[in-house]
């Protein structure tokens, strides 16, 4: 995993000497600056959104607080790129809202009018707050529920009413868990790619895939993936910061029974509040793709999801088998050797979800296109018939970043599973006379089976849902669903693909349905 | 009785920590020693090392005369024949009590691995249950068939690691009565890790005390008890309370007065005066609260300063009170007779065999 990275990284400073100066003098302050701009923006609505959307659950008497609770998360299984086409459909001049006002009012012209403009860096940060604000929500809302009950109460008896415990004790101790998790909305906004492009906001990410896929200059892309990865692990770094106060977890869980009390006016504005969020983020999207694909949907279509369709499964089957025994590898290895340095491959594969899928992608072209014409040199010298691109020419590549990049996913599900297995389990079958191998085949594999499942599961769903990797690695005249539905959205035909759409939305939905149960029980 | 576990100056190191120091041990056939000692004494670590999962730095084992571990060789944990009980039990969860009791018999015969089931069932009490998983059973039967697990291989030694510390206090002498039983029936040989001394008196043959990772005595519960080797013993055993005292010739002065020693009892004392004017320590005398009386005919020697209530009679604390009546020494004291806070009595010590230490 770090080879390529750094391969890239060597190649992009490499580069840098004349062409970095040209990029600076042309593009690239204004891609940083829409970066930077688009990043500040989305983590500070998501913020606004999630922060505020997990008080009000875990701290109020807000009304419909059980279905609020797991309808906040809803968002998370829509992609940013289809609520931004969605909702540009919606508002644009030629959609239903803007038709309708003008039939009322009976303007002729954009002159007659004015009507907020969606496709701009605001309402790209807007579309990608919508989507990626549940983890903050989920995030906070897990740290004031996992708070010490006790502490709360001591606060009560030192004479602090509710809302004051909550400022002066709940909030602080939370604020560990807001920082991570604002730092993984703005990793995760960071490595957007299609929502941004869409709306033709450029940034270093858009940047780097014009810049290969464009103009075929590889030294420039690296270039600019590196300036990407640069900022990336300065999150990475706040996030670690943040993480290291997040401590506060505790064995008695405090589900709180001395609420925040609302007045009916304000737990109605509390109710409307969160409710717009899960329509905007979730149903209103949801229900236009439906509309969509009840309205569009035939028979040519249908064939070519099932063409797609396989081969998403089939990378994200491959993908989500090879990370999951790389997790258990690590994690067993971790657990049952007694060696030092035995927690270091798993931290260091844990970075992987943080480098955005086109950096990963421009490391995978620098490490494996020049490995594939060493090969076929080599092959040529020795008069072999030469094997062709094998490694970056097929879905290899692809396959490598994709596991790359959500091995921390597998890794974390394992890891937790491991944990829950007591000490002494690792000891009991020596004593009935059982060794290393059977010890992990009869023990360790059977209990960690749920925990496996899951891991599969996951890293399964992103690699379903994960496109810009996809769009840079893919072989030749091979379509996976997120790639196709994005050229169709390029194209202006999402119709074509409701389908498609709504299937990953499903697919995306199952995590969040996982989650949640792991949480109530 | 022929021994069966040997150990010699086995040493220890935990994460560069010397946690057993040059460590001797031997256990005969059949017997059931108890391991007591203070939190961090290294008993847990001593029972890691006999099961092979603490490699030693120093020393060797022997289990029924086979080298287990030397300088030249470490018997990996599996091929010992050790068997283990641990704290939280180890039950593997996904199994149901059968399979749990078969894990470590799987290379038996089938009708051999039925029929040794059936009998550790039967001995257990656990034939009703031998189809449930061990999160549907009791404390007390999850420990039973923790016990029919290490058993079912016939391991030569059974090592328990604090067996009895999650069981409800109601239930723990029964069960280790019950257990006791079991092990003595099927003649196995057993260690058991405890620091809770009442547990060695019910459960064990022989105790040893440990201390900074080293045996500081090992015998029968009794004989510790009216023998205590040190003054660490007794005091983490709670024998008594200690009261500070000076040799006067063949006399030992303390606040309660002159008590007249033996001759052996003589000897004794002298060598501690010696060591203890040497280390610059001071002599205390063990005092039992059986031995201590209230005589009214004396001045008063001790002051009362805490009271509670116990089945034998209020139970005192008393400080003792020198000649210029600053307090000293705390002793206990049980009497029928109420006192109060801060009252002024004389006590006397009967005559009993006397027990000094240096500390």
């Amino acid at each position: 995993m770090i080879v390529p990275v750094l391969i890239m990284l060597v190649d992009g400073i490499d580069a840098s000497t004349q062409l970095f100066g040209h990029l600076w003098q042309t593009v690239l302050p204004s891609y940083l600056k829409n970066t930077i701009l688009l990043g500040v923006f989305v983590v500070l609505l998501s913020l606004i959104f999630g922060v505020s959307s997990a008080v009000l659950i875990s701290q109020t008497n807000i009304l419909f607080k059980q279905h609020l609770r797991w309808l906040l998360l809803l968002p998370l299984a829509m992609p940013a790129y289809l609520v931004a086409y969605l909702y540009t459909d919606l508002f644009d001049y030629a959609g239903p809202v803007q038709r309708t006002l003008r039939e009322w009012f009976n303007w002729q012209s954009p002159n007659d009018y004015w009507f907020f403009d969606i496709r701009t860096l605001f309402g790209a940060a807007i579309m990608l707050s919508l989507v990626l604000y549940p983890y903050i929500y989920m995030l906070t809302r897990g740290a004031f529920e996992q708070q010490d009950q006790n502490l709360m109460r001591a606060s009560r008896l030192l004479g602090l009413n509710a809302k004051q415990t909550f400022f002066r004790v709940a909030l602080p101790l939370a604020r560990p868990a807001i920082a991570v998790s604002a730092s993984l909305v703005l990793m995760e906004t960071l490595a957007d790619f299609a929502t941004v492009q869409y709306f033709s906001v450029n940034t270093l990410t858009t940047a780097v895939y014009d810049t290969w896929l464009g103009y075929g200059d590889m030294a420039a892309a690296n270039a600019l993936a590196s300036v990407l990865m640069l900022l990336i692990l300065f999150v990475i770094v706040l996030e670690q910061r943040g993480r290291a106060g997040l401590r506060h977890q505790s064995a008695r869980p405090n589900i709180q029974k001395d609420l925040i009390q609302l007045t009916s006016i304000q737990q109605l504005l509390a109710s409307i509040f969160c409710w717009a969020l899960v329509i905007l983020g979730f149903i209103l999207p949801f229900g236009l793709l439906i509309a969509m694909a009840i309205e569009y949907s035939n028979v040519e279509q249908l064939t070519r999801l099932l063409d797609t369709g396989i081969n998403s499964v089939k990378v994200s089957v491959i993908t989500a088998t090879v990370a999951v025994i790389i997790a258990l590898v690590l994690g067993l290895y971790q657990r049952l050797h007694g060696h030092k340095f035995r927690h270091v491959p798993q931290q260091i594969s844990g970075f992987g979800y943080a480098i955005p899928g086109t950096v990963l992608a421009m490391a995978m072209l620098s490490t494996f296109g020049p490995f594939d014409h060493w090969l076929n040199d080599v092959a040529e010298l020795l008069a072999w018939q030469p094997p062709g691109l094998i490694l970056s020419g097929t879905i290899f590549a692809m396959i490598f970043a994709f596991v790359v990049r959500f091995s921390a996913i597998a890794n974390g599900t394992i890891a937790s599973g491991i944990k829950q297995i007591p000490q002494s389990l690792d000891y009991a079958p020596a004593t009935l006379g059982m060794g290393l191998t059977k010890t992990v085949t009869r023990v360790h594999l059977p209990i960690l089976k749920p925990a496996i499942f899951v891991a599969w599961l996951l890293v399964f769903v992103e690699s379903m849902k994960e496109l810009s990797a996809v769009l840079l690695l893919r072989p030749f005249n091979f379509e996976t669903l997120s790639s196709q539905i994005y050229q169709l959205i390029s194209d202006e035909m999402l119709e074509q693909g409701a389908l498609g759409a709504i299937l990953i939305v499903l697919f995306g939905l199952l995590p969040i349905i996982l989650l949640n149960r792991k949480r109530e029980h | 009785m022929t021994s069966l576990l040997e150990i010699n100056q086995l040493s220890v190191k935990l994460q560069n920590k010397l946690i057993l120091q040059q460590l001797d041990l031997n256990l005969s056939a059949g017997e059931i020693l108890g391991l007591v000692g203070a939190s961090g004494c290294g008993k847990t670590t001593l029972l890691n090392a006999i099961a092979g999962f603490a490699k030693p730095c120093a020393g060797s084992m022997q289990l029924d005369n086979r080298q287990i571990s030397d300088s030249e060789q470490f018997i990996p944990a599996q091929d010992r024949q050790v068997g283990m009980i641990f704290q939280d039990y180890a039950l593997f969860p996904h199994l149901s009590v059968k399979q749990n009791i078969a894990f470590g018999i799987s290379d038996y015969s089938l009708s051999e691995q039925e029929a040794r089931i059936d009998s550790l069932l039967a001995l257990l009490k656990l034939s009703e249950h031998k189809d449930k998983y061990t999160h549907q059973l009791s404390g007390g039967q999850q420990q039973r068939v923790a016990i029919a697990r290490a058993l079912a291989p016939q391991p030569k030694l059974l090592l328990l690691d604090e067996p009895f510390s999650n069981i409800d206090a109601r239930l723990r002498n029964e069960l280790m009565l019950e257990i006791r039983q079991l092990l003595k029936q099927l003649n196995i040989t057993a260690i058991f890790v405890t620091h809770n001394k009442d547990e060695v008196f019910t459960f064990a043959d022989k105790m040893a005390v440990m201390a900074q990772g080293k045996i500081l005595q090992l015998d029968s519960p009794t004989a510790i008890c009216q023998q205590p080797n040190s003054w660490q013993v007794a005091d983490f055993l709670q024998l008594g309370t200690w009261l500070s005292c000076e040799l006067n010739k063949n006399e030992l002065n303390t606040a309660f007065g002159l008590l007249t020693l033996t001759d052996a009892e003589y000897d004794l004392v002298k060598k501690k005066q010696q060591s203890v004017e040497e280390a610059n320590q001071k002599l205390v005398m063990l005092i039992k609260p059986q031995y201590l009386e209230i005589n009214e005919e004396n001045p008063a020697n001790a002051c009362v300063e805490h009271i509670s209530v116990t089945e034998q009679g209020y139970h005192y604390t008393l400080a003792s009170l020198s000649s210029n009546n600053t307090t000293k020494d705390k002793v206990s004291f049980y009497s029928q007779q109420l006192l109060t806070i801060n009252e002024k009595i004389a006590l006397k010590v009967n005559p009993h065999p006397i027990l000094v230490y240096s500390q």
